[in-house]
Formats: structure tokens, sequence, C-alpha cells
């Protein structure tokens, strides 16, 4: 179930835009927000949002607030080395997803869990 | 995404069917509150980036499937217990980039099934002791960039599922003892960008989990010796602190570790002891501890790629420190006293090398033999007098071998035929003009004397080399045909200034495509090495 990417609107006119351009979308972002860069075909526009996209985590710093891409087999982590749900055919266990369960679980495609 | 007219959608909602269930967009609508006329089969909700300050009691009640639901960027100064009731099954709640100054405490929420808990970039500065009583069940807790001075110690107890955990960006000072005790769970723990200037010996106890523990941007005193207890810690941060020593035995607890960022630390002693038995440690840098005299003792540290250790007080190296790690791939030394090197031998995976600023004297036939994935030897800023002619030979991979600033009056060019770079600069003993058949691949180098150059064609580049090759009289007529050669303004009356123009583009590309060499000679610095040595 792909998410529309919420908090989040595109060019000049968004919300959490503190300098932006009609072309390149928001160049900087209103204090607290991540800041991620979007493709859209050839183009990246920035964008400004309270959480990143699906198979992005934030990372906040005094200077900047940043979207950085989870690992490939994650839909979605906490940080780079941890994940909170993972990619079909992956299964959760203590954030990390593998596509085989350890000892005493069991695979569920439900959750896409070990449990 | 549908219009807003289908029927079980609030406007100005944006609303997607998922089979029976319903996902409800409302983001950046300007809304002021939660709209009413919610199906019960919402799953999913999305309210950020509104103008709601205030959530009304049951708003939510009848929404006992929603799984999801985002409320961040609001202006929500507190959510009552009441307010979330009903939410029997939600997962995941975002309330990030709010004004929440404080969390219910007498009536906390009832979300069992909550998994994620968003609650960073808002103004809390205490989290209540019963907050959090009521989402046992949460493994993922968000509390970066609020107001926190303290660690929310008796609140953290009510979740012994929790496994990822932030409180960076907040005002805490000190971790007491017993801290996260209930967390057995925990596996990432960031504390980054608080003001943390002391922890307790035991703080850390009960993290039978962590894996990942984030201490960097602080005002730690003190080595952590607390870290003692978390023998599953795989990446340990504490760069940017204010930490000037790291004890003997530092990470006995830890031999899980892969990866310890400690730069920016003003770190002058380092116990010898300190990196062992680090079996899966694969990078080590320390710069700048000048009370290091003794090389680190890394036995059981075997697994080390990248070894740093600069700006130290370092004289000498062990024997068998390629024995200690013989998967080396980085080894960087540069700014000690070393004076004389080991074999490097058994370092056989080694590709490069720094030894610059030191006080090395000799290379001997064994110092870097067998080194046959070596890429970059950098032994600039040395004494080296002398070099074994076979010190190079074996070093097929070698592209860039920096020898500026030493005292060579010869180098060995045997096993060099690969070199890409060569830095000679600074060898005022060193007289020897190189045939480039020594280098056919030579694309920079950096010799003592601008003459040196002038067998890579710099002095005369307008003219084919064979013709100047075979001239071998030196009167004055061969004088003006080298001024000529070199400038073509000075040409005779069949001079035609196209064809020398075209000529002058060819050379020049040929030029720049083979051999920059520099010092480059030119008017005052000609390819002849005057009275027999060079003195204009």
């Amino acid at each position: 179930r792909q998410h529309k990417i919420s908090g989040v609107s595109s060019g000049c006119q968004q919300g959490g835009c503190l300098t932006c351009s009609d072309y390149n979308g928001c160049l900087s972002c209103r204090p607290r927000l991540f800041m991620h860069l979007e493709r859209i075909g050839m183009k990246q526009i920035g964008v400004c949002m309270t959480s990143c996209p699906p198979g992005f985590y934030g990372t906040r710093s005094p200077e900047r607030n940043t979207c950085t891409k989870c690992r490939s087999e994650c839909d979605s982590c906490f940080n780079r080395h941890f994940c909170t749900r993972c990619r079909a055919g992956f299964y959760l266990h203590l954030g990390k997803c593998q596509e085989n369960c350890p000892e005493g679980h069991v695979r569920s495609d439900a959750q896409r869990e070990c449990v | 995404r549908q219009g807003p007219a289908a029927p079980l959608c609030p406007s100005p909602c944006q609303c997607e069917e998922d089979g029976i269930f319903v996902m409800v967009d409302c983001s950046e609508m300007g809304l002021s509150s939660v709209p009413t006329g919610l199906s019960p089969l919402t799953t999913y909700l999305d309210l950020s980036m509104n103008n709601i300050s205030e959530i009304q009691p049951r708003a939510f009640h009848r929404l006992h499937l929603l799984s999801e639901l985002r409320i961040s960027g609001n202006q929500l100064r507190y959510i009552s217990g009441q307010a979330l009731q009903g939410l029997h099954n939600l997962k995941v709640l975002m309330l990030q980039n709010n004004q929440l100054e404080r969390l219910p405490d007498d009536a906390p929420w009832d979300l069992p099934n909550l998994l994620s808990l968003r609650l960073d970039a808002n103004l809390l500065s205490k989290v209540p002791a019963e907050a959090f009583r009521g989402v046992r069940s949460l493994r993922h807790l968000w509390l970066d960039d609020n107001s926190l001075t303290e660690i929310p110690v008796m609140a953290l107890d009510s979740l012994p599922s929790l496994q990822a955990m932030t409180l960076a960006l907040n005002q805490i000072t000190h971790i007491p003892d017993y801290a996260f005790t209930n967390l057995s769970a925990l596996v990432v723990l960031h504390l980054h960008n608080n003001h943390i200037k002391s922890m307790d010996s035991k703080c850390f106890e009960g993290l039978l989990s962590l894996e990942t523990l984030d201490l960097n941007y602080n005002d730690l005193q003190e080595f952590p010796v607390a870290i003692r207890t978390l023998s599953k810690l795989q990446e340990l941060g504490f760069h940017n602190n204010n930490i000037k020593a790291i004890p003997e035995r530092a990470f006995v607890g830890n031999p899980q570790l892969q990866t310890i960022h400690f730069y920016e630390n003003p770190i002058q002693f380092v116990g010898k002891s300190a990196f062992q038995f680090l079996p899966k440690l694969h990078t080590l840098s320390l710069n700048g501890a000048t009370q290091i005299q003794e090389f680190p003792d890394l036995k059981g540290t075997t697994s080390l790629e990248i070894l740093t250790l600069t700006r130290a007080g370092l004289s000498a190296l062990p024997l068998d420190l390629c024995e200690q790690l013989p998967r080396l791939r980085v080894l960087e030394l540069s700014y000690n006293q070393i004076e004389d090197l080991p074999s490097f031998y058994h370092c056989s995976a080694l590709q490069e090398i720094g030894l610059q600023h030191n006080q090395i004297r000799r290379i001997e036939s064994s110092t870097f033999q067998q080194l046959s994935s070596l890429r970059s030897l950098d032994l600039s800023w040395n004494m080296i007098e002398w070099i074994h002619p076979d010190a190079f030979s074996l070093l097929h991979s070698l592209i860039k071998l920096d020898l500026t600033e030493n005292r060579l009056s010869s180098v060995p060019v045997a096993g060099l035929g690969g070199l890409t770079h060569l830095k000679l600069r600074g060898n005022t003993e060193l007289y020897e003009a190189f045939s480039p058949d020594h280098f056919p691949h030579m694309r920079v180098i950096e010799m003592p004397y601008a003459y040196q150059c002038c067998v890579y064609g710099s002095c005369d580049s307008y003219k084919p080399a064979s013709q100047w090759d075979t001239e071998q009289s030196s009167t004055n007529e061969d004088l003006h045909k080298r001024t000529v050669a070199m400038y073509p303004i000075h040409a005779d009356t069949h001079y035609d200034p196209d064809l020398e123009e075209f000529q002058l583009e060819i050379e020049e590309s040929k030029l720049q495509a083979s051999v920059q060499c520099t010092p480059t000679p030119g008017p005052f610095r000609p390819c002849e090495s005057l009275l027999g040595s060079w003195l204009v």
C-alpha cells in the first residue's frame, strides 16, 4: 500500500519552504522540517516535509534535517541499520530484514515479520 | 486517488479505497479541526500540515481499524487520553512538528498495539512517569529535537518491547545508573547533540541487545567506561566530545564492535591495550594523540583494514605488525618520528601506505616486498638517502610514488613501469634525467630540475623528435635551430602562420595528452644544464 507522500506540496507554494524557486522547488526549509530532493523526470525538486517519504529515514541535526535512503530490503527504517518494515519477500526481526527467520520464529507474509 | 465526491470521504479530503477499507488524505488543506464523518473502515488518515490546535475528545472513537494516523505539522499543545480513545489497532502515530509541551500523566493514551510513536520536534521538557503506560507494545520512539533536560527513566520503564529510540537534540547533561534498565530489546539508541557531560558507570545496565550507540556531539570529559556492559555493541560513536584519553582495555566488553568513530576529541593518551581483541573492527583512526609513543598492541583485532595513526609520537613500528593485521588495506602513519621500517611482507592486501613526514633514512629490499596490490606509496618529507635497487621490483600495481623532499641521489626504476605519478622534487642531489621508456604510463612527474623534464619533450615540442635526436653538433647554427624550434615567431622567410598555428595545436594536444612534467623548462630554465650544474 503506497501512501501519498504526506506533509508535502510541490513547487513554490509549499507551506514548508523557507526559500524556493519555481524551477527547483524548495531551496531551504522552515526550521525542523526535512529537506528531500524528489526526482521528477530529469528534474530534482526540493520538498520540505514533516517526515521523509517511504524508503527514507530522517536525520535531525542543529544545522539541517535530511532524508537518507534506507537499505534496499527495507520499506521504511529508523536509521541506516535498523528497518521498521520490510520489502515483500523479506521478514523483519530486531530491525533486520532477512529472507529467512531465526530459529524459533516463523515467517508472517501479512506483516512481513518473523513471529 | 479518488476525488472528494466519494460518499465515505469527508470534504475537502481525498480518499482512496483499499478493498473494503478507506485511506483518507486531508494533508495541507488548511483544516483547523479533525473532520467529522470519517468512515469506521478508515485504515489510514493523514491530517498533517494543517492548522489543528486541538483534538476534540473521542474525535477518533469509531476508528477501531485505523492503523496509521498522521497529525504532524500542526499546532497541537496537548493531546489528552480521551482524544485518542478507540484506536485499538493503531500501529503508527505521527505527532512530530507540533507544539506539544506536555504528555498526559494521570490518564495516558491507551494504544495497546502502537509500534511507532513520533514525538520529535516538539516542546517537551519532561516526560511524566506514566506517559507510556498505555503503549506497552511500542518498538520505535522518536523524542529528538525537544527540550528534555534528563533521561525519562521512569517513563521508559513501561516499554519492554522498545527496539529503537532517539533522544538526540535535547539538553540532557547526565546519564544516571540504570537509566535504561528495562529496555532489554533496545537495539538502537541515539543520544547525539545533547550536553552530556557525565555518565554513571552502570548507566547502560540492562541494554542486552544494544548494537548502535550514538554519543556524538556532546561534552563528555571522560571515556564512557559504562559501555563495558554492552556485549552486542557493533557501532559506537563519540566523536566531537572533550575526551582526552582512551584507557587500557577500553573495549574489553565489546567484542562485536565493527566501527568506532571518535575523531574531533583532544585525545592525548591511548592505552596500549585499548584496541585489543576487536575481531570485527575494520577501521581505526587516531589523529593528533601526541602522547602515543608506542604503537598500539592490536592482538586479536585481526580484521582491521584501515589504520590511521597520524601526528603522534611513534618512532618505531612492531616487527610483527603485519602478522597482527593481515587484512590491512590502508596504512596511514604520517607526521610521526618513524626511523626504521619493518618488512610489510605479510600485509599482502595493502593498497595505500602513507609514511610522509617521518625520519626514514633507508629503504631495504624487503621493506615493501611482495606488496603486489600496493597502488600508492607516499614517502615524502623524510631523510631517505638510499633505496635498495630491488626495493620496488615486485610492486606491479604501484601507480603513485611520492619521494618529494628526501636526500636521494639515485632512484631504482626496477618495478616502476606502471607509474602514472612520480614526485621527486626537493632531492637536490638527484641529477639523473630518467628516460620516458622507464615509465610508459607516466602522466604527472615532478623533478628536482627543469632540464630533467626535457626528455619529455617539454623543451622542443614544435619539432619532430627524431630530427631533434639525430643532431649532435653544438654550433651556433644548432642553437639557432633550437631557438626557432622553441619560438616559431622568429622563423625565417618561408614562415606560414596558419600552418604554424595548426602545428602548434597538434603538438600542444600531444604534449598535454602525454606527460605533465614540472618544473617546466623555459627561457630562464633552459634544457641545457649550464656550466655542468644548473646555476641560473
